[in-house]
């Protein structure tokens, strides 16, 4: 292999990529962009998938007696509740309507008498579990009040023993946004890899380059080398901006994992998987636009199936089924083996073989169906 | 000695063509031709004639053809005799977001040129295209008759004994076009050979001693220039008149 000649491919083509500012843009900043906006817009969906959310809820103390009195001091400083008022004049399908109020508490008078039962009210939208809590809360509240035990949970606490483990499945908006759309963007690099193939095949530079001594292997790999180098620092950039930027704009942290060095290998593999899919698009593709075309459907596909675009976990079952023939699902998840549930290597290795077979393939057809002139 | 030889090349575009297709399957069928060294020779024929296909197979870019071609003596394919050639195409083929210099020190290094002989021919060519001043900036900037006195400083960069040019005139302004006639003649004074393939009858006449009339892959006529009184006239005369829109 003449490795002075490999070096001028590579450099040739790094400059004629880092001269592209769209290119630029669209490999470097399309990833951050979409970082910070997806991730503030995924906080209000994992809010409610994940973590404990308060309910917004209006108590009205129609006794005022002392155990009613109780009641109300125990729900409204309850941590699953946000007590809010009633506007003036407002009823309660209004309060739901415009959103005040998710439920609606009445301790009606007699209730200390044991004459009236507490009413309950929920906007008919609220999800079924947090229906469910409340209504279990309000059950528990109004035991301790009525059988007068202070902390029922304390009476219980020889019967009921929660052991969940950490949070390993369910990545923050930032730990699953960062692998993401890093990897989203890594796709990307088929658009300028193919365009530029096209354009020096169509252009005669390619047909001129082949009338000199160079083997078509050198000129494929340097054409491969920078789009790979690219892909890494398209990486490594997407972690710079997750562990030192985000955290600024999106207000969360975004960890690692237990062995950072995971990311290595990792990203190797992944890397040669987007280069993969960009050789094939170059191969396959006549024209720029169909290049374009296919390129960005393809990636867009595999983000919608991957788990990229809607996170993995909550997606129906069909669809979690659809998701393992997207080399984009394979890859977010070995990433998040190494951020969320701090895996093993062996762990790891499966999803990488997957990653491994997916370039391997795109390499071979790329090499079958590639028309240099 | 011969710089060039051509011996019964035949040559389809269509790989399942066989020998008793008709002629139409073939861009070059028998196609025999030489060229001796120390000439500027003319390569003449309407679109569809086989001129480009002819380039693309001396310079190694086309396989799958039947039939010889030796350059100076070496039997192609041979790498080595590769870097005894090169090939100005008739399309711009430069890399227009690089500079003049960043395109001639990429095709230098191709061409095995040191970086030393890259840094010395560079400069030697870009003045002899009259191009030194505009060595650093992108190529995409540069007129259309800069473009093509570039398109010709690569291919003279690593000193080639027999030049291949497809068109090398096309789009240019006057002065561009005097620039790359003083250019060839100079370098064929020098005792560089030429294989010069245009549509322009004035320009063949002008620069060339010695032509290959093709038309539809095959040559109809191989002779001297000093033989034809009106190159134009005998053009028409011999490949018609009707047009050709391949």
């Amino acid at each position: 292999m003449n490795l002075r000649k490999l070096k001028e491919l590579i450099k040739k083509e790094m400059l004629i990529l880092l001269r592209d500012k769209q290119t630029i843009l669209l490999l470097f900043l399309m990833p951050v962009a979409l970082i910070f906006f997806i991730t503030l817009a995924l906080k209000g969906v994992y809010t409610d998938k994940i973590y404990e959310r308060k309910i917004p809820l209006v108590i009205e103390n129609e006794s005022k007696l002392p155990k009613a009195n109780l009641l109300e001091e125990k729900i409204q400083s309850n941590k699953l509740i946000e007590r809010v008022k009633r506007p003036q004049g407002m009823d309660n399908d209004r309060i739901f309507e415009d959103g005040k109020a998710q439920a609606l508490v009445i301790i009606p008078k007699g209730f200390d008498e044991g004459q009236k039962p507490v009413e309950i009210y929920f906007d008919p939208v609220l999800d079924t579990g947090y229906k469910i809590a409340v209504r279990s809360l309000m059950t528990s509240l109004t035991v301790e009040v009525v059988m007068g035990i202070d902390n029922l949970d304390a009476v219980v606490a020889n019967l009921i023993v929660e052991k969940t483990k950490s949070n390993k499945a369910f990545p923050s908006p930032l730990q699953h946004t960062v692998p993401a759309y890093a990897i989203f963007a890594m796709f990307f690099i088929a658009i300028p890899m193919s365009i530029g193939f096209l354009k020096e095949k169509n252009d005669g530079t390619l047909q001129r380059l082949f009338t000199y001594p160079v083997n078509p292997n050198l000129v494929a790999l340097g054409k491969i080398i920078p789009y790979y180098i690219i892909n890494v620092v398209q990486f490594l950039l997407m972690m710079l901006v997750g562990v030192y930027l985000a955290p600024y704009i999106v207000g969360s942290s975004f960890h690692l994992g237990e062995h950072p060095w995971h990311l290595i290998p990792v990203t190797l593999i992944v890397a040669a998987a987007t280069t993969g899919f960009g050789v094939l698009v170059a191969a396959l593709a006549r024209t720029s636009e169909q290049s374009s075309t296919l390129a960005a459907t393809g990636a867009i596909l595999m983000g919608v199936f991957g788990g990229i675009m809607v996170p993995y976990f909550v997606m129906p079952v069909v669809m979690k089924k659809l998701a393992l023939i997207s080399p984009m699902y394979w890859a977010h998840q070995a990433y998040l083996d190494v951020f969320l549930r701090d895996a093993s290597f062996s762990f790891i290795l499966p999803k990488l073989a997957v990653l491994t077979f997916f370039a391997l393939a795109c390499f071979y057809v790329a090499g079958r169906k590639v028309k240099w002139i | 000695m011969k710089a060039l030889e051509i011996s019964q090349i035949t040559f389809s575009y269509n790989p399942s063509a066989n020998k008793s297709a008709g002629d139409s399957e073939y861009a070059l069928r028998n196609f025999s031709m030489r060229v001796d060294s120390g000439r500027i020779h003319a390569l003449l024929g309407p679109n569809g004639a086989g001129k480009t296909t002819l380039m693309r197979i001396i310079t190694g870019v086309l396989r799958g053809y039947s039939g010889d071609v030796s350059i100076l003596g070496s039997k192609m394919p041979d790498p080595k005799a590769l870097l005894s050639i090169a090939y100005a195409p008739q399309a711009i083929s430069l890399y227009t977001t690089l500079t003049a210099r960043e395109n001639l020190r990429f095709f230098g290094a191709m061409a095995n040129l040191s970086d030393q002989q890259i840094t010395e021919r560079s400069e030697a060519v870009l003045a002899q295209t009259g191009l030194t001043d505009h060595a650093g900036e992108p190529v995409a900037t540069y007129s259309g008759g800069m473009q093509r006195r570039l398109n010709l400083a690569v291919a003279l960069l690593h000193s080639p004994q027999l030049l291949l040019l497809d068109e090398p005139t096309v789009g240019v302004d006057p002065q561009s076009r005097l620039n790359i006639y003083e250019t060839l003649l100079t370098l064929n004074a020098a005792g560089m050979t030429i294989l010069l393939s245009t549509h322009i009858m004035e320009e063949a006449a002008r620069l060339c001693s010695s032509v290959t009339l093709a038309d539809r892959g095959k040559v109809i006529y191989d002779g001297f220039m000093s033989e034809i009184d009106n190159l134009e006239k005998f053009f028409l005369e011999k490949t018609g008149r009707g047009l050709r829109d391949e």
